[in-house]
C-alpha cells in the first residue's frame, strides 16, 4: 500500500517536473562548426556539455564541413536562419565582423569574469578584432615551424637548426642526397591558403605585411627558395603537395628539414623512425625580426542573435574550458596563461614547447574583409617566381598592385 | 468553341500543349537560372547581397575587370588548350577503340564494355587516381615511362608550368574515352554491312572504305560526339581542384574552374557569373554545330 503510494507521488512529481520545464523560457541557441565529423571535436562535446547542464537552454548543433562553412554562413545569414553562434577558421572571421554580421562583445567582454582579453596571445586575438572592438575571442590556434631529422643533420655534421633563411637554403644542400632519394627541405607552396601562411610569415620578418608585400627580404628569401627548387634541393612537388602530403615526405625520411606545424606531432611520433626536433622558423638575418603564420579558429555570436545573453554564457563556458582542449582534442589553446601539460612523450613535448615560444610570433592573416583575393595575390606571385615565368620582384610588385587595388 | 477542344485533344492545339510544356520546362529549369546569371554579370553583387534580387546596376564593369585580370590570357589559352587537347584526344582515341572492338574477334564485346568502368567513375575519384599517377617524386607514370626509357629525370607533371595542364588533359582524355568509344560503337554498327561489300567488289582498298563510307555514314554521330564532347570538356570542373588546383600560378586554370574560384573562393560572385556567361557563349557555339550537324543527318 505504501509503496503503491509513493509511485503515485513520484509519478505526480515526474508530472509536476515535465510541465514546469516548458513554463521556464526555453532558448534555442544554434551552434554551427566543422567540428565531430569524423572524431569527436571541440565545439560538439562542449556544445553538447552546454546544453546539459543548462535547463533554460537547448543547443542545436550542426556540423558544417570545413569547405561550405563561409559559404553556408553567409547564405543563412542572407537569407535571414543564420545560427547564433558559429566558428570560423581565423582569417575568414574578419570578412563577417567587417560586415556588422557578428555581435560586438567588447562590453561584455569587459564585463566578464570568465574571458578576459589580456590572457589571450595576441595574434588570435588581432582575428577577432575589427576596428578596435572584439567581436569574437579565439577557439584554438597553432603556427609554424620547422622539424628537422636530427639523424640526417648529423650525418651530414650539422650540429643547429638553420637560423636564417641562408643557413636553410645551405643546409638543405648538403643534406639533399638523391642517391638515397632525400631532399634537404620540404614545405608548401601550393595554390591556396596553404601557400600564403608558409610564405607570409617571410614578407612579415622583411618588416612588411599583407599590405606590403614588395619587401627587399621577401624578394631575397623567394630567389633563396627558387634556387632551393631549381637545384632540386626541394621537390618540384612543394608547388602542389599541401602542408600533411609535404611533411609525409619528411616523416619517411625522404626530406631533412619540413615547415609545418604541430598538428603533425602526432603522426610523426609514430610514424617518423629517427630522431627529430622542432625549431623556431629562420629569420632574415641573424637576430632579426621574427614572424610566423597564425593557424586556428574563433568563436563569435552573430550580430542576428536573438537571444546575445545566452548566446554570451555559451562562449563563456567554452572559454572556461580551455585547459582541457590540449589533452582532449590536440589543439593549442590561444591563451597564455594556460601551462600545456606534459604527456610524458619526450619529442612531443620538446616540440610543443618550441610552438609555444614561436605562437608569440604569430600573426593572423589579415584582418581584412576581401582576405581571400589578397591571399591569392600572395600565393599566385610565389608560384610564378618559384616556377620562372617573372622574377621574384616582379611577381612581389604585381601581387602588390593588385592588393593596392583591394585595399585601397 | 467545340473546335477549340477539337484541336486541344487531336490536332494543332494538342501539339502546342506538348511544344509549349517542354518550353516551360525549359525556361523553368534552364532560363531562369542562365537569366539569373547574365543579370548578376551585370550587377554589383556583394557576399551579402546575395539573397537579393535588386543590386546596384554595374554595366559592362564586371567584364572589363575579367578581361583586366592578369590571369585572363593565360586562362584563356589553358581553356583552348584543355579543350581542343581533351576533345581530339578523346574523339581519335576512341574512334580508334571503336573501330578496334567493331572487329570480330572472342571478347571483343566484353572488353568494349569493360571500358565502361572509367566513364561511370566518378570525376573526383577519377582525379584524386590520376593525382598520384602524375605525382613527381613517387608517380607511377614517372617509373614507368623511366623503365621504358623515354625520360631520364623526373617530370613534375603538376608541378612544372609547362606540363601541369597537359596533366589534367591526361586525365580528362582518360574519364571521356569511353563514352567517345560508346558513341562512336552505335554509329558504326548503324552502317549496313553491304555498303562495305559492294565497296570492296570495287576494289576499294580499307582506307578508301573508312574514308568514302565510314565518314560520311558517321558524319551525324561525328557531330553530336564533337559537341557534346566541347560542353563535357567546358564543364569538367572536379579534376581540377582534384590534380592540380589551377596551379602552379594559374598555369592549369581554365574558365570553369575559374569561375568557381572566382565565386566561392574568393566571394567575388558577379566575376564568377561573368566568366560564366563568357563560356555560355562558347557552348551556344557548339550547340549550333550539334543542332546543325543532326538537321543534315542522312535518312533511309
Amino acid at each position: 500500500m505504501k509503496l503503491k503510494h509513493l509511485g503515485l507521488l513520484a509519478g505526480v512529481a515526474i508530472g509536476a517536473m515535465s510541465m514546469a520545464a516548458p513554463a521556464m523560457a526555453q532558448v534555442t541557441l544554434k551552434i554551427w562548426s566543422i567540428d565531430g565529423n569524423d572524431r569527436v571535436g571541440i565545439a560538439d562535446t562542449f556544445s553538447k556539455e552546454f546544453d546539459e547542464a543548462n535547463e533554460d537552454i537547448v543547443v542545436e548543433y550542426r556540423i558544417v564541413p570545413f569547405d561550405d562553412l563561409v559559404n553556408e554562413t553567409l547564405r543563412a545569414f542572407a537569407t535571414g536562419n543564420a545560427p547564433d553562434i558559429v566558428s570560423f577558421d581565423n582569417p575568414d572571421f574578419a570578412l563577417f565582423s567587417s560586415r556588422g554580421a557578428m555581435l560586438d562583445i567588447t562590453d561584455r567582454i569587459a564585463a566578464s569574469e570568465v574571458i578576459k582579453a589580456e590572457n589571450y596571445f595576441e595574434g588570435p586575438l588581432n582575428s577577432v578584432t575589427w576596428d578596435g572592438k572584439y567581436f569574437g575571442i579565439p577557439k584554438y590556434t597553432d603556427t609554424i615551424g620547422i622539424f628537422y631529422n636530427k639523424d640526417l643533420f648529423a650525418k651530414a655534421g650539422i650540429t643547429e637548426p638553420p637560423k636564417t633563411w641562408a643557413e636553410f637554403a645551405e643546409y638543405a644542400e648538403k643534406l639533399t642526397d638523391p642517391a638515397n632519394n632525400v631532399y634537404g627541405a620540404t614545405f608548401s607552396a601550393r595554390a591556396g591558403e596553404e601557400g600564403t601562411f608558409q610564405f607570409l610569415p617571410i614578407i612579415q620578418e622583411a618588416g612588411g605585411n599583407y599590405d606590403n608585400v614588395n619587401v627587399d627580404g621577401a624578394v631575397e628569401v623567394l630567389d633563396l627558395w627558387k634556387k632551393i627548387v631549381d637545384n632540386g634541393w626541394a621537390s618540384k612537388d612543394v608547388l602542389s603537395l599541401g602542408q600533411w602530403d609535404s611533411t609525409g615526405t619528411f616523416n619517411s625520411g625522404n626530406a631533412a628539414m619540413a615547415i609545418s606545424g604541430p598538428w603533425e606531432i602526432d603522426r610523426m611520433v609514430s610514424d617518423a623512425k629517427f630522431d627529430w626536433g622542432v625549431a623556431l622558423l629562420p629569420t632574415i638575418t641573424d637576430g632579426g625580426t621574427r614572424s610566423s603564420a597564425l593557424g586556428g579558429f574563433d568563436w563569435g555570436i552573430m550580430s542576428t542573435t536573438k537571444h546575445p545573453d545566452e548566446a554570451f554564457r555559451a562562449l563563456e563556458y567554452f572559454a572556461a574550458q580551455d585547459h582541457r582542449i590540449f589533452e582532449e582534442f590536440g589543439n593549442i589553446p590561444a591563451r597564455s596563461d594556460i601551462e600545456l601539460p606534459v604527456t610524458g612523450i619526450a619529442l612531443k613535448d620538446e616540440a610543443l614547447k618550441v610552438f609555444q615560444e614561436q605562437l608569440q610570433f604569430a600573426q593572423p592573416r589579415g584582418p581584412h574583409p576581401e582576405w581571400q583575393k589578397i591571399s591569392k595575390a600572395i600565393y599566385d606571385a610565389m608560384q610564378q617566381a618559384l616556377t620562372g615565368q617573372i622574377s621574384a620582384k616582379d611577381a612581389l610588385d604585381q601581387a602588390q598592385a593588385t592588393i593596392k587595388g583591394i585595399v585601397g | 468553341m467545340s473546335r477549340f477542344f477539337n484541336s486541344l485533344r487531336d490536332g494543332v492545339g494538342f501539339d502546342l500543349i506538348l511544344v509549349g510544356a517542354a518550353l516551360l520546362f525549359l525556361l523553368a529549369l534552364a532560363g531562369l537560372p542562365l537569366v539569373y546569371n547574365v543579370l548578376m554579370s551585370f550587377q554589383q553583387v556583394d557576399m551579402f547581397t546575395l539573397g537579393t534580387l535588386i543590386r546596384p546596376w554595374a554595366g559592362f564593369s564586371n567584364y572589363v575587370a575579367v578581361v583586366q585580370q592578369p590571369e585572363f590570357w593565360l586562362v584563356t589559352k589553358n581553356t583552348l588548350i584543355f579543350v581542343f587537347a581533351s576533345m581530339g584526344g578523346q574523339f581519335i582515341l576512341g574512334f580508334a577503340l571503336a573501330i578496334f572492338f567493331a572487329q570480330k574477334f572472342p571478347g571483343a564485346s566484353t572488353i568494349r564494355g569493360l571500358f565502361l568502368v572509367s566513364w561511370v567513375m566518378p570525376g573526383l575519384v577519377v582525379g584524386a587516381i590520376w593525382s598520384w599517377i602524375l605525382a613527381g617524386d613517387f608517380g607511377v607514370l614517372n617509373t614507368v615511362l623511366k623503365a621504358v626509357g623515354l625520360i631520364d629525370g623526373t617530370v613534375f607533371w603538376k608541378s612544372d608550368p609547362a606540363f601541369s595542364i597537359w596533366a589534367v588533359v591526361i586525365a580528362n582524355i582518360w574519364l571521356g574515352l569511353a563514352f567517345n568509344m560508346l558513341l562512336l560503337s552505335v554509329g558504326l554498327a548503324a552502317i549496313p554491312r553491304d555498303l562495305y561489300e559492294a565497296a570492296e567488289l570495287d576494289g576499294a582498298n580499307a582506307f578508301q572504305r573508312f574514308w568514302t563510307i565510314t565518314l560520311p555514314m558517321m558524319r551525324s554521330t561525328i557531330g553530336a560526339v564533337l559537341s557534346l564532347g566541347l560542353i563535357g570538356t567546358l564543364q569538367q570542373f572536379d579534376l581540377f581542384p582534384a590534380i592540380t588546383e589551377g596551379g602552379p600560378a594559374n598555369t592549369s586554370t581554365v574558365a570553369g574552374y575559374w569561375s568557381w574560384q572566382m565565386s566561392f573562393q574568393l566571394y567575388d560572385f558577379a566575376k564568377g557569373a561573368t566568366i560564366s556567361v563568357m563560356m555560355f557563349l562558347l557552348v551556344l557555339f557548339a550547340s549550333i554545330i550539334y543542332v546543325r550537324s543532326t538537321r543534315h543527318e542522312v535518312r533511309g
